[in-house]
């Protein structure tokens, strides 16, 4: 019997028309990029931008959060009627985006830079992230102590 | 056919991936929240480069032979706030994005680590066209998000690598969407488009481990609802898009920006709104903008004027914003000489294009080409002052050009000569 096409290549023959199409369209961009483009520091970035999320940034969050998980998690009982492991994750992933996002400003990595292009220096930016961070933490604090006050009293009402 | 297998250990075993709310429902939420950003953001990338007119003299960032330096139509001048919305929304839906692409990373981690790793022909492919378009995506948002901070950690000329792997990304990303979207409009036809977000977190069950590599086989205890975790994405991307708000559309919202490199506060004064390049930083002497100054025109005869005879001649005020490629613009009173009077001076037509050039020496906008339809906008200006005041030196004392809804680098700052026609 003659193997199928599917057999052989493991989908569609469309799937494999869309994939040269989509390849050759990257190998056009892939020639323009190696002319003249310090082209393999673009493609060290290429590839080292998805090796610090895969295999540094996405391990790293995922530890602290189980960590965080563990230290809320009580083998007291009764038990906290609510817990708290989302009222320290959201301030967190807010505040860790925030940082995330712009941690050259708030290191001061281009001072130099940055003051030759806005006339202005970077030392406001630290206190800043540190504020919202603060804020962020204290609004999420608060309220979990309403929650968890609400739920006592409404556990003493039963 | 055989291909070796990792181990089964780790993060390869399919069941230490346990979290209860990743699943194909989870990833077709937020990979249908990210696509009309990321469309947004590549149309108005893509208009950025054209805003440059890159089809005059060296005004293409993108440089010389490039097959995909396109050039479609010259850039109008209205609506004067045109490209201010353009780089405002290009870099805030960027900016917005990052948490829900980050999420989306998440939620099909598992299949970094699949076993088999290569199971056919096409799924070798479809692996190889994943690593670009994440590496393509990272690329490009990394990039972005650096070079609006001035942090430039690398030797590749900036404009033309975050333009071409955008296309890479694209690229990867129609692939991408064609493999997926019937996976899509699957899950949402068994789970409901809406109805998971209706779960509570006690509620909140996952889903079939069938329904996908990335749904859990032993899920862990339920810490969070889905609805919770797309809030906590959504507060994300909030905050970030406050920020790009704050520094693009001004006014009250600029002081909310915190963490935005034009954001903050910026003082009363008629001078006080921010700026790309200091005076400093571009070496113009007090000595060469000083009474010796002149304007020299060229085109069909050559005249120099100084500071005095431009301010003698009719003056035009026009309230025009200001517009920065990174994402920053502001709206201000300008008040100067129409560049069409100037060409009129110079002996050429109104229509004619325009080299200008700046006091300032070397840097990539040192010199640019306005095109004719640019000149000729009645509000186009050899500005000389703003709300009122003299031009600050850092907002390029003795005069500078303002033109409605252009790029804030082609409004040459220290203005020394401009050449009309023969462009």
């Amino acid at each position: 019997m003659v193997p199928r096409f599917r057999d052989l290549y493991g989908s569609r023959a469309l799937h494999l028309m869309a994939t040269i199409a989509s390849f050759a369209f990257i190998g056009l961009v892939l020639v323009q990029v190696f002319d003249g483009l310090s082209p393999w520091n673009f493609v060290l970035w290429l590839v080292a931008a998805s090796i610090a999320h895969d295999l540094v940034a996405f391990p790293l969050y995922t530890l602290t959060d189980r960590l965080a998980r563990r230290a809320t998690r009580t083998h007291r009982l009764p038990l906290p009627p609510v817990p708290a492991i989302n009222y320290l994750r959201v301030p967190a992933i807010v505040s860790g985006l925030l940082f995330a996002v712009w941690f050259p400003l708030i290191l001061g990595l281009s001072e130099n830079a940055y003051m030759a292009a806005s006339g202005r220096g970077t030392e406001g930016f630290l206190p800043r992230w540190l504020a919202i961070t603060a804020a962020l933490f204290a609004i999420s604090a608060l309220l979990y102590a309403l929650r968890l006050s609400r739920a006592r009293s409404a556990e003493g009402e039963s | 056919m055989r291909f070796p297998q990792p181990p089964e250990v780790g993060p390869f075993r399919r069941e230490a991936w346990r979290s209860p709310v990743r699943g194909p429902w989870l990833t077709s939420v937020l990979g249908s929240s990210l696509l009309p950003l990321i469309v947004i953001c590549a149309v108005t990338g893509f208009l950025s480069h054209l805003a440059y007119d890159p089809e005059l003299g060296e005004n293409s960032s993108i440089g010389a032979g490039s097959g995909l330096d396109l050039k479609l139509f010259l850039w109008p001048t209205t609506p004067v706030w045109l490209y201010a919305v353009v780089q405002g929304l290009h870099v805030g839906s960027g900016l917005v994005a990052i948490p829900i692409l980050l999420a989306k990373l998440w939620s099909v981690i598992p299949k970094l680590w699949e076993r088999p790793a290569v199971r056919s022909a096409a799924h070798a492919l479809e692996r190889i066209s994943l690593a670009l378009l994440v590496g393509g995506a990272l690329f490009v948002f990394a990039t972005g998000v650096l070079n609006i901070q001035v942090w430039r950690p690398w030797s590749f000329a900036f404009v033309p690598a975050h333009y071409y792997a955008a296309f890479i990304f694209l690229g990867a990303l129609a692939l991408h969407l064609a493999v997926k979207l019937p996976v899509v409009r699957n899950t949402f036809r068994r789970e409901g488009v809406v109805a998971p977000l209706r779960e509570s977190r006690e509620a909140t069950r996952p889903e079939p481990a069938d329904a996908g590599l990335t749904a859990p086989t032993s899920p862990g205890p339920t810490t969070v609802s889905r609805r919770g975790l797309l809030g906590a994405v959504g507060a994300g991307s909030a905050a970030l898009g406050l920020m790009a708000a704050g520094q693009s559309i001004g006014g009250p919202l600029r002081p909310l920006a915190l963490l935005a490199p034009r954001g903050g506060e910026y003082g009363d004064g008629p001078n006080d709104f921010p700026i790309n390049r200091t005076a400093e930083a571009a070496g113009i002497g007090r000595d060469r903008i000083g009474p010796g100054w002149r304007l020299r025109l060229a085109g069909g005869r050559e005249r120099a004027l100084s500071r005095d005879e431009l301010l003698a001649m009719p003056q035009t005020q026009a309230r025009l914003p200001i517009a920065c490629v990174e994402g920053w613009s502001t709206t201000q009173e300008w008040q100067g000489v129409p560049l069409r009077d100037l060409a009129r001076l110079a002996g050429a037509g109104q229509e004619e294009d325009v080299f200008v050039e700046s006091l300032q020496r070397g840097g990539a906008f040192s010199s640019v080409v306005l095109a004719g339809n640019q000149v000729s906008n009645p509000d186009s200006l050899l500005a000389l002052r703003v709300n009122g005041a003299d031009l600050s030196l850092d907002h390029g004392f003795p005069a500078r050009i303002i033109v409605p809804a252009a790029p804030g680098v082609h409004c040459t700052k220290w203005v020394d000569r401009m050449t009309f026609g023969q462009v």
